[in-house]
């Protein structure tokens, strides 16, 4: 469970018209995680799939834009595992770049029934502005023999610029109105033929939008909103219509468009392979890692399935590949949820020991020891069944720390913070705060010693010897680490550090100082200043993260203390008040509390653990896969 | 980081990189160097040696020098306070913008995808547009409209107007340009602290440069109307400002416009009589004008804009130096290009009503 599943490189060689077959094949095991670093071999450079990629990409993107017009369904079942072939998707491409430009007219048409309401919109303001003018602005609707007027709106960006473009072919720009993006002006000017053309032209490049002036403007108020009434009621009916249009275009060619989903899942996995096929001639050569387990079972199915020759050669990564080997995520339920926080630390490297065990059970454990209470626990775990649908796999997790705290509970005789009502198992934590803060202590050089082993351990296996001895959390810090706590204990017993001790721990820091040297480049005053400030803080990082761990017991002790301040508050109540604010504060410690606990022990997961033993730098396997199931029984 | 920390650290970097820029005399010791030479003094030997078609090496060339030019940028931006960085941004913004205005020639013209992306440059993720969801655009229209769903909306929203009302592509890509030099000034306007005379200062210059040159352009090469062609100006903070603008795009000539120019640009234009000219003496004001503030001012974000308008100008001249190489092309004309020569250009001066 904490070792990673064993991996292996394969290289399959076949010939390239077996290449799309072979991908499928690949993709329906489930097993293959590609490798796109070129092959040894120096003849095998060509990339027989990048014309089918362009295709696909192409016609995936065409799809994709369609289906936000017309929504196919997300997962159409394929019948029979199929070849997609170069031509196929060709002519699939070319029959959706036909549809998407069909698609794209209709998008079109309703952006211009947006606009068209926008322009709405702002005619109804324009209007009732106009209103307050006191000029006949029937006359703003058409030439006159002296002048011309153009009535409209343009970005707001535009305007002054504008005015002066419009003052050089001599007409006056007047702004009526701003909105947001928009200023509605009035332009004015002689009429005459070159004058039109060239402001023509500038209204074009700033974007004038002409605002009509309806015909009835001298007319009742009324009756001009009943125009626009109207006009706005046939937006609505033109929007219907043109949604009925595209329904029945959808359905029109609904399920072409789910087969073109189905042709391009299968195609789907020779793209996703592209870049780790290489080829010369007729050979092709495909590589990657596959679960040393499933091996087998992939030659198997390749030998049904492919028609033509091929050659599967798998051998155990090299040491210097370690870093490229995707590791296989664990699949119990159980550890699912803790699984999750620790990606959210990185992934462990392949060869490093998957912390997502270690990390369930000490979390629990120090979760429980934090914060112990049966009755809390027990709202804890059936929130999180009652909220199981939301939650997904954190149910697990609420039911666990949920339990760890009811068991903690029953250790510490506490239900809802009252004392008296369960005899302890143990004892309450307030009873004895001193043996509570040695327990935590305890448990802290256990942690830190368990990580920096784990620490070694995981360097030792990636073939990183001199960072194993020397370096962070290394065999010469554990040294130090425990020669600091031996002399810690006689000191704490007898009064003295004690030679041996003393003289362990100076060498292993002599020993980490000229290691430290070793790696530094620069004047000598500099590198004194580093190593000494870095040995400097070996001794302080050791002594703050074992006492960071006193808070395991502080939390304990809080937990009780705050009930208290509850139980005191409530005794000052009548009954009615006494149980609210029983009831009101179990709600505070069980939100507040809980939370702060939460946080504390990530904490000491992250940095006092994780820090120590994880380098999170790994990469998940990821194997290609069909993007839709098979039809049950096919 | 404090900011009186920050802007010291910034003049420090921008005094340390400013070492890198050529000495005004280098050009000329550049231009006569060898192909080889030339590369294996800026490290360029093996992306020539690896490439096999002039295109290719060139293409190769002048990618990796705009690469160098932005990871300068990337080093510069990092301890500039919001408004700086935008400002810096803005500027190295006409890059993704070359590459909207390939994308939409390429669409335009309905050419190959593999020649489009050819032609596209290689930006960091800070800089680029989002080319992937642009280039499946199957047409302009669907370009610019994916292109508003970003940051570039406004520029977007305005290339799509001008196209929609004009569908050809001097008119968008007027636009692209007009907006591009808007922004650049709006940011310089964001700026209320000792920061803002010297970028003035310098913004303006660029923005004088361009107005001069689109002026001359539009009015007396496109034929446009004198609104047509202020509309397309972006009004500077320095020499052209708005009421200039109108008034200088109204005559008619080309020496009209010169002598109308204020100082000192009336005298550095004198005599010029074609476009070419025009620019080549315009690019040697900008570069003395970028030089002086990263010389002289005390702002740190406005030596770090004149650092890179100078690298710039630079690495083009490189590349136009490599590019001669490449295509054998004769000294004389190499010359011109890096700005050692004089045009000698067969236009006669022009006028706004020539046919």
């Amino acid at each position: 469970m904490l070792m990673p599943r064993p991996m292996k490189h394969v290289r399959l060689l076949t010939l390239t018209e077996d290449l799309p077959r072979a991908s499928l094949t690949l993709a329906e095991t489930e097993s293959f995680h590609p490798d796109p670093r070129p092959p040894a071999e120096s003849e095998l450079v060509n990339l027989p799939g990048r014309p089918y990629r362009e295709l696909f990409q192409q016609a995936r993107s065409r799809l994709d834009k369609i289906a936000r017009l017309a929504p196919l369904p997300r997962d159409p079942e394929i019948d029979t595992i199929r070849v997609v072939g170069a031509e196929e998707l060709e002519a699939l491409n070319r029959w959706l770049g036909e549809a998407w430009a069909e698609a794209f007219q209709f998008e079109e048409q309703l952006r211009h029934l947006d606009e068209a309401e926008r322009s709405i919109r702002e005619q109804e303001s324009a209007l009732a502005n106009f209103a307050n003018l006191n000029i006949d602005l029937r006359l703003l609707r058409t030439k006159t023999r002296f002048l011309d007027f153009f009535v409209g709106s343009v970005p707001r960006d535009n305007v002054r610029q504008l005015e002066g473009a419009v003052a050089l072919a001599k007409h006056l720009l007047f702004t009526y109105m701003t909105t947001a993006d928009h200023a509605h002006v009035i332009i004015v000017g002689p009429p005459g033929e070159d004058e039109a053309a060239q402001l023509g032209s500038v209204l074009n490049a700033a974007g004038f939008q002409a605002l009509p002036i309806p015909q009835g403007l001298d007319s009742e108020p009324r009756e001009i909103q009943r125009q626009i009434e109207t006009r706005r009621s046939g937006l609505i009916e033109e929007r219907a219509a043109l949604r009925r249009q595209i329904a029945t275009w959808a359905e029109a060619h609904q399920d072409r468009l789910v087969e073109a989903e189905r042709t391009l899942a299968l195609a789907e996995p020779f793209v996703t392979l592209d870049p780790s096929i290489r080829s010369a001639g007729y050979l092709a050569c495909l590589c990657g890692w596959v679960p040393a387990r499933e091996v087998a079972n992939l030659e198997t199915r390749l030998k049904e399935t492919l028609t033509l020759p091929f050659q599967l050669d798998a051998r155990s990564p090299r040491p210097d590949e370690r870093a490229l080997v995707p590791t296989v995520p664990g699949k119990s339920r159980l550890l699912a949820p803790f699984g999750i926080l620790v990606q959210q630390y990185g992934i462990p490297q392949y060869g490093e020991i998957d912390p997502t065990p270690l990390f369930a059970v000490t979390f629990l454990l120090m979760f429980g020891m934090m914060f112990g209470d049966l009755g809390q626990g027990a709202v804890i775990a059936l929130v999180a069944w009652y909220l199981r649908g939301k939650l997904g796999p954190f149910t697990v997790f609420g039911l666990l720390a949920g339990a760890s705290s009811m068991a903690f509970g029953l250790l510490y005789g506490s239900v809802f913070g009252y004392e008296d009502i369960l005899p302890a198992l143990w004892m309450s934590p307030i009873h004895d705060p001193i043996l509570m803060l040695k327990l935590a202590l305890g448990w802290g050089v256990i942690f830190i010693i368990t990580a920096c082993l784990l620490g070694i351990y995981n360097r030792l296996v990636t073939g990183n010897l001199r960072g194993a001895v020397f370096g962070l959390h290394g065999a010469v810090n554990l040294l130090f680490y425990l020669a600091f706590l031996a002399g810690a204990y006689q000191l704490a017993q007898t009064g003295s550090f004690g030679a041996v001790p003393a003289l362990v721990a100076v060498l292993s820091l002599i020993a980490l100082a000229l290691n430290q040297w070793s790696h530094l480049s620069g004047p000598t005053g500099e590198k004194v200043l580093i190593v000494a400030i870095e040995t400097l803080d070996t001794v302080i990082v050791y002594l703050s993260n074992t006492l960071s761990f006193l808070r395991v017991a502080a939390f304990s002790l809080n937990h009780v203390a705050l009930s208290s301040a509850i139980f005191t508050l409530a005794n000052l109540m009548q009954t009615t008040g006494h149980w609210i604010t029983i009831v009101l504060g179990n709600v505070f410690i069980l939100v507040l509390e809980g939370g702060i606990v939460m946080i504390q022990v990530m904490r000491l997961e992250y940095y006092e653990g994780f820090s120590r033993y994880f380098s999170g730098d790994g990469h998940a396997f990821a194997p290609v896969r069909l993007r839709m199931a098979r039809r049950a029984g096919t | 980081m404090s900011q009186a920390a920050a802007q010291a650290y910034l003049n420090t970097r921008v005094s340390v990189m400013s070492t890198r820029l050529f000495r005004p005399s280098e050009l000329a010791e550049l231009a006569g160097l060898g192909l080889d030479d030339l590369a294996a003094r800026f490290g360029l030997a093996s992306l020539i040696d690896e490439h096999v078609t002039v295109r290719a090496k060139s293409r190769a060339v002048e990618q990796a020098l705009i690469s160098l030019l932005l990871a300068e940028l990337a080093i510069l931006v990092r301890p500039m306070t919001a408004a700086e960085r935008a400002l810096i941004m803005a500027w190295a913004r006409k890059y993704a913008l070359f590459n909207l205005k390939t994308l939409i020639r390429g669409k335009l013209y309905d050419l190959d995808q593999q020649e489009i992306r050819q032609n596209l440059y290689d930006l960091p993720p800070h800089v680029r547009l989002p080319h992937q969801e642009l280039f499946r655009a199957e047409n302009v229209l669907e370009l610019l409209r994916q292109l508003e769903q970003g940051p570039h909306v406004l520029i977007a929203r305005q290339a799509r107007e001008a196209y929609e009302q004009r569908r050809e592509p001097f008119a968008l890509e007027a636009a692209i340009d007009q907006r591009y030099y808007a922004g650049l000034a709006r940011q310089v306007r964001q700026f209320h602290d000792a920061s803002l005379q010297p970028l003035q200062h310098l913004v303006g210059t660029l923005l004088d440069r361009e107005d001069v040159q689109c002026l001359m352009r539009f009015r007396f090469s496109y034929r446009l109307s004198p609104s047509e062609t202020f509309y397309q100006l972006v009004p500077s903070f320095r020499l052209l400002h708005r009421d200039r603008l109108l008034e200088l795009v109204e005559l008619e000539t080309f020496e009209q416009v010169i002598e109308a120019l204020p100082a000192p640009l009336d005298a550095l234009l004198a005599g010029a009589s074609n476009l070419i000219e025009i620019q080549q003496r315009l690019h040697h004001y900008m570069a003395d004008e970028a030089r002086r503030v990263l010389a002289l001012s005390a702002s740190a974000v406005a030596r770090a804009l004149a650092y890179l308008i100078l690298r710039e100008s630079q690495f083009r001249a490189l590349f136009a130096l490599v590019q001669g190489h490449l295509l054998q092309l004769p000294t004389q004309l190499v010359g011109v290009a890096v700005g050692l020569a004089e045009p000698v250009c067969p236009l006669a001066p022009m006028t706004a009503k020539a046919a």
